[in-house]
């Protein structure tokens, strides 16, 4: 039976509640930091933000059991209890802020997670020269890596950017695929 | 009184293995590593032959000693055994798994999937397992 | 926001820290600026969530430390890209504690205020803790020590025995160097981990940290000069 929205906000709140805290300008100022050695690193924006996802993807696939073990969410019963569970119960228990989901396509095989309240872009105006950059792209990343870990693979993007010049922040979720588990080579070749 | 631990990867291998309490059996690291991905595979061998939807096997008890195995959603199988009659079990390998998540998988230098030697690890899970034997004492 | 004719600038910005290798980048305008230093910026941020989850920061260390790894072949090399990360993020604590606090805003004219501020208001502005201790080293007067127990950036660490005395909160020794460059007290800062002996070794509960973390603070030839003129 899928969690009720209520629910998912109380084991939000329980998860954040129970979380060791740091400093948010602290965090921005460090995701800054890294954005700008990025930037040094790479010329090409998109190559940026393609690296910002797949940071995003080696974080979401460690995070993944971490939220497991803490938040006291089960398996979900479908992909509607997923994007609640990630908007009102992940992002609360990591960022301490709170996301919709909306937008549900026909088939609800697509969402969007939309942030109104966006910890990483504290202090962050993008000047001109970098306004193809996806500068919170990281959150699509964690978001397929966790995803992938438990057995759905996603697509994941930004949508709407409020440092884009959008009112808010819109992350778009479209599910490839629901992989099967599967018995591993080692199980065919005996003990 | 727990004797042993081990986590088993998803893909079977074993990546962690300690004694802990000197009752432990003596293992070569052959056997260990045999241990790890017999049981990953027995494991999915019970969930198969369930005559309903079954996550494998949660609990052995013999008359020498009793074993609890959690796994995780993501596939990892955290497998303790204990002399007969130690209780919280499972809630040891809850503690466990969030030590696993604190002290293993936030270490920039453990590499996903490879054997687990990370200091802080292992001393943050033998301060948890002597707080459990000290309180059943 | 303290604009830049309010400060005496008796050092030019630009400077080559001595005895590092390279030169931090200095000024706002020869980095690149995608962290905005306008007093807009800094004014609406104010209200907005004020904590995240220590696991967050920690993934987000973690993952710094890996990209940088897979690109340098030294530990040295990867100690000082993180000095570098932190540079940054020194100078723009530095901005936001001035453009905050007014009374902090007066400038700092002597190394010990610099420091003191450092070692207190600034790290409990990002850590919630003023630092341990903060000393003087008895072997070179331009040197002085700070000592960490446990820095943030290292709860979740365990470096393995191969990569030796690496430190990850050499990124908050950058922040260090950082914040004193814009203060106008040039140093080189360097973390450095130094195992628990006696006391200390006793005081910190049974399989806690067997080690702690020292930055090292080595202030430039100008500092010291100008210090022994104003004493």
């Amino acid at each position: 039976m899928a969690t009720s929205g209520k629910q998912h906000t109380r084991l939000g709140e329980q998860a954040w509640n129970k979380m060791s805290k740091v400093n948010a300008e602290f965090f921005a100022l460090t995701y800054g930091a890294m954005v700008m050695q990025l930037v040094q690193d790479f010329e090409d924006t998109a190559a940026v933000n393609a690296q910002l996802d797949t940071m995003g993807y080696n974080i979401g696939v460690r995070l993944i059991d971490e939220f497991l073990a803490k938040s006291g969410t089960g398996a979900c019963a479908d992909l509607r209890d997923t994007a609640e569970t990630i908007a009102k119960v992940a992002f609360k228990m990591f960022l301490g802020v709170v996301a919709e989901v909306a937008n549900w396509n026909a088939d609800g095989t697509a969402f969007s997670v939309v942030l109104y309240d966006n910890p990483l872009i504290e202090f962050v105006e993008l000047p001109p020269q970098h306004c193809e950059l996806l500068y919170s792209n990281v959150l699509c990343g964690v978001i397929r890596g966790a995803l992938e870990m438990v057995q759905m693979k996603v697509e994941c993007r930004f949508a709407r950017d409020v440092l884009r010049g959008d009112d808010l922040n819109e992350i778009r979720v479209e599910l490839k695929e629901v992989l099967a588990e599967q018995m591993d080579d080692q199980y065919f070749e005996g003990m | 009184m727990f004797l042993q631990l081990f986590i088993i990867n998803k893909s079977g291998s074993l990546i962690f293995h300690q004694d802990l309490s000197p009752a432990a059996p003596r293992l070569s690291s052959n056997d260990s590593l045999r241990l790890g991905s017999t049981f990953h595979s027995l494991h999915a061998i019970a969930a198969q032959v369930a005559p309903i939807a079954s996550s494998g096997i949660e609990k052995l008890e013999t008359a020498t000693y009793r074993l609890r195995c959690l796994q995780t959603l993501t596939g990892a199988k955290f497998v303790i055994t204990a002399q007969p009659n130690t209780p919280e079990l499972e809630v040891v390998l809850q503690g466990i798994y969030e030590l696993y998540t604190d002290y293993v998988l936030k270490n920039p230098f453990y590499e996903l999937e490879m054997p687990i030697r990370c200091e802080l690890f292992t001393q943050h899970l033998e301060k948890l397992v002597e707080r459990y034997n000290a309180a059943s004492r | 926001m303290a604009a830049p004719g309010q400060r005496l600038h008796i050092l030019d910005r630009k400077i080559a820290v001595p005895g590092s290798s390279y030169a931090y980048p200095t000024t706002r305008d020869t980095r690149v600026g995608i962290v905005s230093a306008s007093s807009n910026a800094y004014a609406a941020a104010g209200g907005r969530t004020t904590e995240v989850s220590l696991s967050a920061f920690s993934f987000l260390l973690s993952e710094m430390v890996q990209h940088v790894q897979a690109r340098v072949t030294s530990i040295d090399a990867l100690e000082r890209r993180l000095e570098e990360a932190g540079y940054a993020v020194g100078l723009r604590v530095l901005e936001l504690q001035q453009f905050r606090d007014k009374s902090v805003g007066k400038r700092k004219t002597r190394l010990l205020q610099a420091l003191q501020w450092v070692s207190a208001d600034m790290w409990r502005a990002l850590f919630g803790k003023t630092a341990d201790s903060l000393e003087r080293s008895t072997e070179n007067a331009d040197e002085y020590m700070i000592h960490e127990l446990q820095p943030i950036t290292n709860v979740f660490v365990s470096v393995p025995p191969d990569l030796g005395q690496l430190n990850c909160a050499a990124y908050i020794a950058g922040i260090i160097a950082g914040a004193l460059d814009g203060a106008c007290f040039p140093a080189t800062v360097t973390a450095h981990t130094i195992e628990l002996a006696g006391q200390e070794a006793n005081i910190t509960a049974a399989g806690g940290p067997r080690c702690k973390t020292v930055f090292l603070v080595k202030f430039s030839e100008e500092v010291m000069r100008r210090e022994a003129q104003l004493a």
